[in-house]
């Protein structure tokens, strides 16, 4: 009995002494202050000054007010082509060309070195280098002239229908190593009789990639969609630096990050910060996020017990 | 580990203290920026303020504009920051106010009762009118041209409207880019409408009424001048819609293009860029028989942190900035519209030159007067203005945006 | 049994296939490589001609603007803080996260997905939006204006993914070996240093480059907290040296190339460990 007791003490303490350290950094430096900021929310601001007790009504303004809502629905669309655009080319893309790496395509050990070159550049470097390119007399037209397509010649990043898009393509173009990489990885940690043995039962290709591979690796799909999740709810930099935080033009490429960062903190050139109203919406990015994590993390994870 | 850190830090804080008072009574104040172009002409500055006030150290801290306001308010609601520091004028200028993180200065600088009426509204309270800041320069949006296009095409500089896109036309068919500006940023057009249409709304007249409630947005004047800078389009470059500030400036500094229409600040950069540029500029007549308006606006004031523990040293250098010595050598080195009174800004010839267009100048409409709350009117008019210019919405329909964005908060409008 | 994808060996549509897949793979590797070498070539041309002549090489080679933006722009004293603060901060966030994500995925208890939620929230939302009171915080630790504030920043931004990428790869670790351990009387340290660590390195190259490179990049958190110019990392003197030369655009690429170019060459003189450790060279 009292040697039972100790084991567990004992547990309890390698327990504390394994989580204690990195979740007291994640409380002081991050939790505490975002919900700080969150409580801010439920306050009436004039400008820096908090005033009264507000309840929930910067969180009507948002949904129901003027302006904030209609920007806020534009907003949180452009979320969801981030998402679906990566999920379908970057992480798609991904997932073939690290299945193909791991099954040692010719080449294979130079192009797995270099795919990732782009993920080591800093974001304010690739939308600079990109900017240039996709401007109205950049690299981009230019070629299209070169190969008599002129009238597919567009404003990339200045066309309102398009501008969002370009931007996602310019960070599929960046991320896409990482995923290929992940994948690779997963894929040549399984144990390689499985295939073997596929082949000589005379299994085809496809059958081996949906049916035998695809099915060990969903961990490292879990991991990938979550990341893709919280990555695509939480674009900021590639439109602040492609578009600036106004989402230019006209808001297109607005996503609900810069919406927030601009109502919290203004504008350099249009406008003052509304702090009310911004930490509002700070308190919905971080419960739709969540909840989309949490719904897809257990989603996956059955499918993965299923299997 | 954090105790060693707090404790070194604190050896640290002890040492550094000594050493200053060790030093004499050598004050050092934080100064910031949002120009990190202009940081060796501050830099010049502040040494010959330093030699006539050897007891007080200035520190140049200069931030780029996108991310200067979200640290300045960091810092500030934190009772940190710089002791002096740019700040913008009108509206956002009143965020600082409102949030009692800037002091005011009347009764420490009694100089700037000497301002202009027109410069002193830029840098106060508009609840007391209270000055809170130092009135720096104003800026006016016109049109630069190309003399050595014109030369080459014949052309003069033009007295209506008509002449005015018949030159425009001149030069499209001579295959210059008319007109530099593009619309890929929002305040492009703000700037665009402001120096090249401001005319047609009737100019201060509409300001003061609009201001006061006697008309609105969707006065057929204003849509009129909307409808005229969509008439534009035709002689702007290319695929406009993505033609982005920094392009614009290009193009026209290596003289792609034959006419810039933008603001005064401009100028430092165009001969930078191009130091063989001939260039001019002009108002752009709109109402035929009148002569064209230029659009002015106070551009940036100096103002004091309301928590700075070096009140006396701040007050020095605030002096200092509002002294004609600061003000003349911000003529002659940036090619500014100084505001400090008695500096005499027409010794720079292109200066003399603005001087004498702002003889008939109006207000930039929506940063002047309409930047105090949000939406703000610049924000409305820049986005609504690039639907616009692409063709997605009608002028009409650009006026009723902005009318009804700011009527939501702006008072004489809910009548 | 060889089960290479060679194209010279697969058949018809297989050998298609492939061919096309190769094809892909090129082009992509064709658009990585040209923008960075279009970036090298015009720090070496004056501004008219990047406009003009984007895609021309440059007339001839001088290397006294990387001269001038490495020395005289104090960039290699930058590029010390940059590299200070990301291997300081990577050690502490490899450690201490290796070490939570054993202690959610390792033992049963209640409440440790409670813990594993309350680590992963922390990635929900940009810590920008919660800039004012970690400024607060900051000021309050007596850390502003110094590395150690940027570290601590980086460690605890750093944890959540790491703690969600790593207790994914230590779940699948079978129980058996951990208690064949046990048995042979390893403590627990040593079963997460010396039995587990090792068997999920590949997990770990993944967390390091997942988080190295943004706390590499990262110039927002050391623009709002360190004033001092002796203090400051690569991406926030490139920053303010770009709104310095605007329009200089050839020194802007010469700053843009040498904020790139070491990371380059550290990543391809490292690449070989590092495909080793993603594929998980511990395992077999």
């Amino acid at each position: 009995m009292r040697i039972q007791k100790t084991k567990k003490q004992q547990k309890y303490f390698w327990i504390a002494f394994f989580i204690t350290p990195g979740l007291l950094m994640v409380f002081v430096f991050i939790l505490l202050p975002l919900f700080m900021s969150m409580f801010n929310s439920m306050f009436d601001w004039n400008n820096y000054n908090r005033l009264g007790f507000i309840g929930l009504n910067n969180f009507k303004t948002l949904f129901t007010g003027y302006y904030y809502s209609e920007r806020f629905f534009n907003a949180i669309q452009n979320n969801l082509k981030w998402f679906v655009m990566t999920m379908l080319i970057q992480n798609v893309f991904g997932l073939y060309f690290g299945y193909m790496l791991s099954r040692r395509i010719n080449g294979s050990e130079v192009f797995k070195r270099i795919f990732f070159i782009p993920v080591l550049f800093s974001i304010t470097a690739v939308g600079f280098l990109w900017g240039l390119y996709l401007k109205p007399n950049g690299l981009i037209n230019s070629f299209l002239a070169l190969i008599n397509a002129e009238h597919l010649q567009r404003a990339w990043l200045g066309d309102g229908k398009i501008a969002t898009y370009t931007i996602i393509l310019v960070n599929i173009w960046r991320w896409t190593g990482f995923p290929t990489l992940v994948f690779m990885s997963s894929v040549d940690a399984l144990p390689i009789e499985n295939i073997e043995a596929a082949y000589i039962d005379g299994a085809n290709e496809l059958n081996i990639f949906f049916k035998i591979v695809l099915p060990l690796i969903v961990p490292a799909i879990t991991t990938i969609t979550v990341l893709t999740i919280i990555g695509s709810l939480n674009v900021f930099e590639q439109v602040y630096v492609m578009a600036g935080v106004d989402g230019q033009p006209n808001y297109s490429t607005d996503t609900i990050c810069t919406l927030f960062y601009r109502t919290a903190f203004g504008t350099y050139d249009s406008s003052s910060p509304v702090i009310g109203v911004g930490s509002a919406m700070s308190v919905i990015i971080y419960l739709l996020t969540f909840f989309f994590s949490i719904t897809s993390i257990s989603w996956l994870q059955k499918k993965e017990v299923e299997i | 580990m954090k105790k060693i850190i707090s404790t070194f830090l604190a050896l640290v804080i002890v040492f550094t203290s000594c050493c200053v008072v060790l030093a004499d009574e050598v004050t050092t104040i934080e100064f910031w920026t949002w120009r990190p172009e202009d940081v060796t002409f501050y830099d010049e500055m502040i040494a010959r303020f330093e030699e006539a006030n050897p007891d007080v150290k200035v520190n140049q801290t200069a931030i780029n504009n996108t991310e200067y306001f979200t640290v300045l308010a960091a810092a500030m609601a934190n009772n940190a920051g710089p002791d002096v520091m740019q700040m913008k004028c009108y509206g956002q200028l009143q965020t600082y106010i409102d949030s009692n993180y800037l002091a005011p200065l009347e009764e420490y600088i009694p100089e700037l009762a000497d301002f202009s009426e027109n410069a002193r509204r830029g840098a106060a309270s508009n609840v007391d009118g209270v000055l809170y800041g130092v009135p720096a320069w104003s800026q006016a949006m016109l049109c630069y041209y190309n003399k050595s296009i014109y030369e080459e095409l014949g052309l003069s500089v033009p007295d209506t409207w008509d002449a005015f896109i018949n030159n425009l036309a001149k030069c499209k068919e001579a295959n210059y880019d008319a007109l530099a500006n593009g619309t890929k940023e929002g305040w492009c057009v703000e700037f665009l409408f402001g120096g090249s249409c401001l005319g047609f709304t009737g100019a201060n007249d509409f300001y003061d009424k609009v201001v006061k409630g006697e008309t609105t947005f969707e006065d057929p004047a204003f849509v009129t001048a909307v409808e005229k800078m969509g008439s534009l389009t035709e002689y702007m470059p290319k695929i406009y819609e993505g033609v982005a500030y920094t392009d614009m400036q290009s193009s026209f500094a290596n003289e792609i293009a034959a006419h810039f229409i933008g603001g005064t600040y401009e100028y430092a950069n165009f001969l930078n860029l191009n130091p063989d540029i001939n260039l001019g500029v002009f108002a752009v007549p709109n109402i035929d028989g009148e002569p064209g308006y230029v659009a002015t606006y106070s551009d940036m004031n100096f103002s004091m942190n309301s928590s700075t523990k070096n009140e006396d040293a701040s007050i020095k250098f605030l002096k200092f900035l509002a002294s004609k010595e600061f003000g003349q050598a911000a003529v002659e080195k940036l090619a500014n519209v100084s505001i400090v009174p008695g500096v005499d800004a027409g010794s720079v010839p292109f200066i003399a030159e603005i001087l004498e267009l702002l003889k008939n100048s109006c207000p930039y409409i929506f940063a002047v007067g309409f930047r105090y709350e949000q939406p703000t009117g610049s924000s409305l008019f820049q986005s609504a203005g690039q639907s616009y210019m692409v063709g997605e919405i009608t002028a009409e329909e650009l006026c009723k945006k902005v009318q009804e964005g700011i009527a939501t908060y702006y008072e004489p409008f809910q009548k | 049994m060889n089960i290479d994808f060679h194209i010279k060996k697969a058949k018809s549509t297989k050998k298609l296939t492939l061919i096309f897949t190769f094809f892909m793979m090129f082009v992509y590797v064709i658009i990585i490589l040209y923008p960075l070498f279009n970036m090298v070539i015009s720090s070496f041309k004056s501004t008219r001609d990047i406009i003009r002549y984007p895609f021309a090489l440059p007339e001839s080679i001088s290397f006294k603007s990387y001269y001038t933006v490495w020395i005289e722009k104090k960039f290699y004293n930058y590029f010390i803080n940059s590299v200070i603060v990301t291997s300081v901060s990577m050690l502490f966030v490899v450690l201490l996260g290796s070490m939570a994500s054993f202690g959610v995925s390792r033992y049963q208890y209640k409440g440790n997905t409670f813990l594993y939620m309350l680590f992963l929230s922390g990635i929900m939302l940009p810590l920008k939006a919660a800039l004012i009171p970690l400024y607060m915080i900051i000021n309050k630790l007596g850390l502003s204006n110094s590395l150690t504030c940027i570290i601590l920043i980086n460690i605890a931004s750093g944890l959540p993914s790491t703690v969600f990428i790593l207790s994914g790869f230590m779940r699948t670790f079978p129980k058996d070996l951990e208690y064949a351990a046990r048995i042979d009387g390893c403590s627990d340290w040593r079963i997460y240093w010396n039995v587990v660590m090792p068997v999920v390195i590949p997990g770990v190259a993944i967390v390091t480059i997942y988080n190295a490179v943004p706390i590499w990049n990262d110039f927002f958190f050391p623009l709002v907290f360190i004033q001092s110019d002796a203090l400051r990392t690569l991406p926030v003197g490139l920053n303010s040296f770009i709104g310095q030369y605007k329009t200089d655009w050839g020194l802007m690429f010469t700053g843009l190339s040498i904020s790139i170019i070491p990371m380059l060459l550290l990543y391809l003189s490292m690449s070989n460990q590092f495909i080793r450790g993603m594929t998980g060279g511990a395992i077999k």
